[in-house]
């Protein structure tokens, strides 16, 4: 029976998969008729012929010969070894090689925030859980208020403005031979964090009051279970049932919430990344977007929903093997 | 027209309900004031910033004839330019939030009270656009369609439909094994008449929270999409403002006050209706009052979905 559940998730999941890439590459097909004729508009004192012989040139370099229907089974063709195809820029650079140079930047960000949000964020609310009610708690709450209602590159921009222009303690943009210079030396790797803190704070600020505020409820509601009332009376102290007890089951629910974030990761960030102009996959689909790369653009979004497919996949089939009575019926 | 009044009555009953909650006045405050600001936005704005012959000298700073100083870039009225932000700010965080919550709440219903084909249907649809990213998702689709605000509200409205239809379609296959449902299929009723009368008011309230809980979230969407160049060109927004005032420098200039101001229009607006959903839900569930709304509030703007608070609701039953 189990055997059957997880193929079955995992033709789920594929299937799910196929719709997903079926609509990223027939979404940029609806708007543009001719991307030749765009890209080679006609000119006054050129013959008919020699125009369509040009566009049909271009049509092959680009890989956008023959009709819609044939494109769209080579592109799964090659998708199913694992190419996604040729960005339209000079020199026609695989997409996949494109966004293998710009992905470790983003995880720069991306991990290192998570990381950092994870960690206050249990520090911080656990400590407000034990304060509950005193004024560490209702900051805790008031500033939760703000922070979901402000947008984090409103807070980039004023960090930006106050770290990076006034008091001038981190840069304000990130340096442009950053990237080009990196070598493994610890003198570089100090740099890239150098140049990363106002990005990745700014991110974090949100993150870690959020998920603050989230542990502090885990650990409130965990806090009232009848065994903690039990370790408490057969002598445990008062720490050791917080480390033990409470916290191991008070962080579960953030736990399983890592698995859904990780798209989150990679995608997130496009604005962040925008404002600090930092080497990333954001400002990659960013400057896709500007000069119409619409196969670069097709292979981040999918790429993107991907890992989000498998993310989940993994995640159910944890469930599955963790929790005897899951079956594809109980989903929600 | 009994049924118009019927309506109308139940409305102010509602905002009277929202009202009594120290959240939602605040938030009925502060909307009732955006709303005025956003429709009598010409009277109040000192300079009428879509006027080129209006626009004064660049970057200057808070003095009395400009509150907040002139833009960098084109030398408009920061103040009026604040002020008139309000309307396309409001007017696509309100279309889109009703929007979702029509399309969300009848889809929704009609999955799980409906069942079967179409059950089976939506429910395919839905895994399939929740997983796409939405962001990126809206670049691609105002690239291929063009930058206006009709292209991102017809966007948001027709990839944001999922979570809530989902969230509906759980309530609603709890609703129907209730006792008083069933009841009312024995003594003969009609599927339309058991979904209007029965369904539908239950449903409603979790489908007013999301709404101004979405209106929230779309606020702040639209504020990044403009920031990022893909509103409408033309049109004067938060989002738009914060990004001439980053790319014209007024930060190397210290002018703060170009990027504080827009910055407390969105934070103005969000928080309202945020309240408004703090309120609603406290109307929900006012055993929860208090406890943990602002926590399931971060986990609804953060993925958009309403499972957790559909299931935190189930726990407190």
């Amino acid at each position: 029976m189990k055997k059957f559940y997880v193929f079955k998730r995992i033709l789920y999941t594929l299937l799910v998969f196929a719709a997903v890439v079926t609509l990223c590459f027939f979404i940029p097909r609806l708007g543009v008729d001719d991307p030749a004729a765009r890209y080679y508009p006609a000119q006054g004192n050129m013959s008919d012929e020699s125009y369509e012989l040009i566009k049909e040139l271009t049509r092959k370099q680009y890989g956008l010969d023959g009709s819609t229907w044939s494109q769209y089974t080579r592109y799964l063709g090659g998708l199913i070894r694992g190419d996604l195809g040729n960005s339209y820029r000079a020199g026609s650079p695989k997409v996949w090689d494109l966004m293998a140079e710009r992905l470790p930047w983003t995880l720069v960000l991306s991990v290192s925030g998570m990381v950092i949000c994870l960690f206050f964020g249990i520090v911080i609310g656990t400590h407000c859980a034990m304060k509950r009610g005193l004024w560490q708690d209702r900051a805790l709450m008031n500033a939760s208020t703000i922070t979901t209602a402000v947008p984090s590159f409103f807070i980039a921009l004023m960090l930006t403005y106050f770290l990076g222009f006034t008091l001038e303690i981190f840069p304000a943009y990130t340096d442009q031979n950053l990237v080009s210079s990196f070598d493994w030396s610890l003198k570089s790797i100090g740099s890239v964090a150098y140049n990363a803190a106002l990005p990745i704070i700014s991110t974090a600020i949100g993150g870690i009051i959020g998920n603050a505020q989230g542990i502090r409820n885990s650990v409130i509601a965990v806090t009232g279970e009848k065994f903690i009332v039990t370790a408490r009376a057969k002598g445990v102290k008062r720490r050791g049932v917080l480390y033990k007890h409470v916290l191991r089951n008070a962080l579960l629910p953030v736990v399983t919430g890592l698995g859904m974030s990780l798209s989150g990761l990679i995608g997130g960030s496009v604005v962040i990344e925008q404002i600090f102009n930092w080497h990333g996959m954001g400002t990659l689909y960013l400057e896709a977007n500007n000069t119409n790369d619409y196969p670069l653009m097709m292979g981040i979004m999918i790429f993107i929903s991907g890992i989000a497919l498998a993310a989940n996949l993994v995640t159910d089939l944890c469930y599955c093997l963790l929790d005897p009575r899951v079956t594809i019926g109980d989903k929600r | 027209m009994k049924a118009v009044k019927r309506i109308a009555g139940s409305t102010a009953a509602f905002i009277k309900k929202i009202w009594m909650q120290k959240q939602g006045r605040i938030g009925l405050i502060l909307l009732t004031l955006l709303a005025l600001v956003a429709v009598f936005a010409p009277l109040i704005a000192p300079y009428d910033p879509y006027d080129v012959a209006q626009r004064a000298d660049k970057g200057l700073a808070p003095s009395l004839e400009h509150p907040l100083g002139t833009s960098i870039t084109t030398g408009q009225d920061v103040f009026s330019m604040l002020i008139y932000g309000t309307r396309v700010s409001l007017l696509v965080g309100l279309i889109t939030g009703i929007s979702i919550a029509l399309l969300g709440s009848v889809l929704g219903v009609a999955a799980g009270y409906l069942g079967g084909i179409t059950d089976m249907l939506l429910m395919r649809i839905v895994d399939v656009m929740i997983v796409i990213p939405t962001l990126p998702l809206t670049i691609l689709i105002t690239n291929v369609f063009g930058k206006s605000y009709v292209v991102i509200v017809l966007v948001f409205v027709l990839f944001g439909w999922t979570g809530l239809a989902r969230t509906v379609r759980s309530l609603v296959l709890r609703l129907k094994n209730a006792d008083y449902v069933k009841s009312a299929e024995l003594a003969g009723a009609g599927r339309w008449y058991i979904m209007k009368t029965h369904i539908l008011p239950s449903v409603s309230h979790l489908v007013i929270m999301s709404t101004a809980l979405s209106c929230a979230g779309i606020m702040i969407a639209e504020a990044g999409l403009s920031f990022l160049g893909l509103g409408n060109p033309t049109a004067i927004s938060w989002g738009k403002m914060l990004a001439e005032a980053q790319s014209g420098g007024s930060m190397l200039f210290g002018q703060w006050w170009t990027i504080i101001a827009p910055g407390i229009g969105i934070f103005i607006s969000v928080f309202a209706f945020m309240r408004i959903g703090l309120a609603i839900e406290g109307i929900l569930n006012p055993g929860m009052k208090g406890k943990n709304g602002m926590n399931k509030l971060i986990k609804h703007m953060g993925n958009r979905y309403l499972d957790e608070v559909l299931s935190s609701m189930e726990d407190a039953e």
